[in-house]
């Protein structure tokens, strides 16, 4: 522990203290990030996240404390994901172009991205808990949370299979690209969204606005798909086993 | 002051959202709720206002930021967990790899010369 308690109890009296932290790890982040030329493994969002969890540790600041001031950041993140309605609706033409592929892939696809990671971690043995919390891996956080509390998981577990699931989407896109002979960006796009949700789409507007539209697009459908289908489907499951 | 409307905007499209799952009882959150009809309202004025612009560009370029304060959550449980993390970072890795594949594979299988852009 570095500071002393009251000095700590002080500065944590107000949001501005977990809003400046999580400002800062962010922005060391990008520049890290940046200074090892972007590698497609380490994105921003880890390096950050990482030094903010180093950070948390080091002062000694409980991550209750910490979440209750970051608050004040986190609420936009309901207006952020109404915004995404702008580069949806300036993509609408190329949409309309592919809706029927989009609409037989989306279902499959989202059904897949919860089915894959589920079976493999009962086949290794994980309990239901860890189950329905990684359920919902692919899908924008806030739906998410709602999905994974409907299903009995634990919300922090849930986050960080978000944070894990969204990182390695990146890299595992750009493989199977690369394995498919794939260069439409609409394409990679819309596999970024739909998988890597919000961390994936950030990606995808980093490549093009056009891949980023196809991201924010595959995204939102996945969100709602899931949490429509997944507690259905999470029920008729207990019922059958 | 542009931006302050478009923000505006964007948080009343937000509460709409809560408004219509308060009395749908529609599992999905108000962000999306909001997403679509913002959408559905650009398509039907047929242009993107100033205000808009100038508060969803800049929001969209923190998303990342935005959900960091929750998954770093994560790093606060190792230790409840201890033993079940190879079983879950196997699941998670491999299953994104092969939902990856599966869905870009789906979609060049699906997308035809006509759709060529």
């Amino acid at each position: 522990m570095l500071a002393d308690t009251s000095l700590l109890t002080m500065l944590t009296t107000t949001p501005l203290f977990a809003v400046g932290l999580t400002l800062a790890a962010y922005l060391i982040g990008n520049a890290l990030f940046q200074r090892l030329k972007r590698p497609s493994w380490l994105p921003a969002i880890l390096i950050a996240a990482l030094l903010l969890a180093g950070a948390l540790a080091l002062i000694g600041l409980p991550y209750a404390t910490y979440q209750q001031g970051a608050t004040w950041l986190t609420v936009l993140l309901g207006p952020a994901t109404v915004a995404l309605g702008m580069p949806l609706y300036q993509q609408l033409p190329r949409i309309m172009e592919l809706w029927r592929p989009l609409a037989i892939c989306l279902p499959i696809a989202a059904t897949l991205a919860a089915f894959y990671a589920m079976a493999i971690a009962w086949l290794l043995g994980s309990s239901d808990t860890i189950l329905a919390s990684i359920a919902a891996k692919s899908v924008t956080a806030p739906i998410a949370i709602g999905i994974t509390e409907q299903l009995g998981g634990t919300v922090p577990l849930l986050m960080g299979a978000l944070l894990i699931t969204g990182v390695v989407t990146i890299p595992c896109v750009s493989l199977a690209a690369r394995l498919l002979r794939i260069d439409d960006e609409r394409l990679i796009g819309f596999a970024l969204g739909l998988n890597g949700h919000a961390i994936g789409t950030v990606r995808a507007f980093e490549i093009s606005p056009q891949a980023g539209a196809f991201a924010s697009l595959g995204m939102s459908l996945t969100g709602i798909f899931t949490a429509l289908l997944l507690p259905l489907a999470w029920r008729l499951m207990e019922m059958g086993g | 002051m542009p931006a302050l409307s478009g923000f505006l905007w964007l948080v009343s499209y937000w509460l709409i959202g809560e408004v219509v799952i308060h009395f749908t009882g529609l599992p999905i959150s108000s962000g999306v709720i909001g997403m679509l009809l913002l959408c559905a309202t650009l398509a039907v004025r047929g242009r993107v206002p100033t205000s808009i612009a100038s508060a969803a560009q800049p929001l969209i370029a923190l998303l990342a930021m935005l959900i960091m304060p929750g998954v770093v959550g994560v790093f606060f449980i190792i230790g409840e967990l201890a033993g079940q993390w190879t079983a879950i970072l196997i699941a998670l890795l491999l299953g994104t790899l092969l939902s990856v594949i599966t869905t870009l594979w789906l979609l060049k299988r699906l997308i035809t010369p006509t759709h060529a852009r």
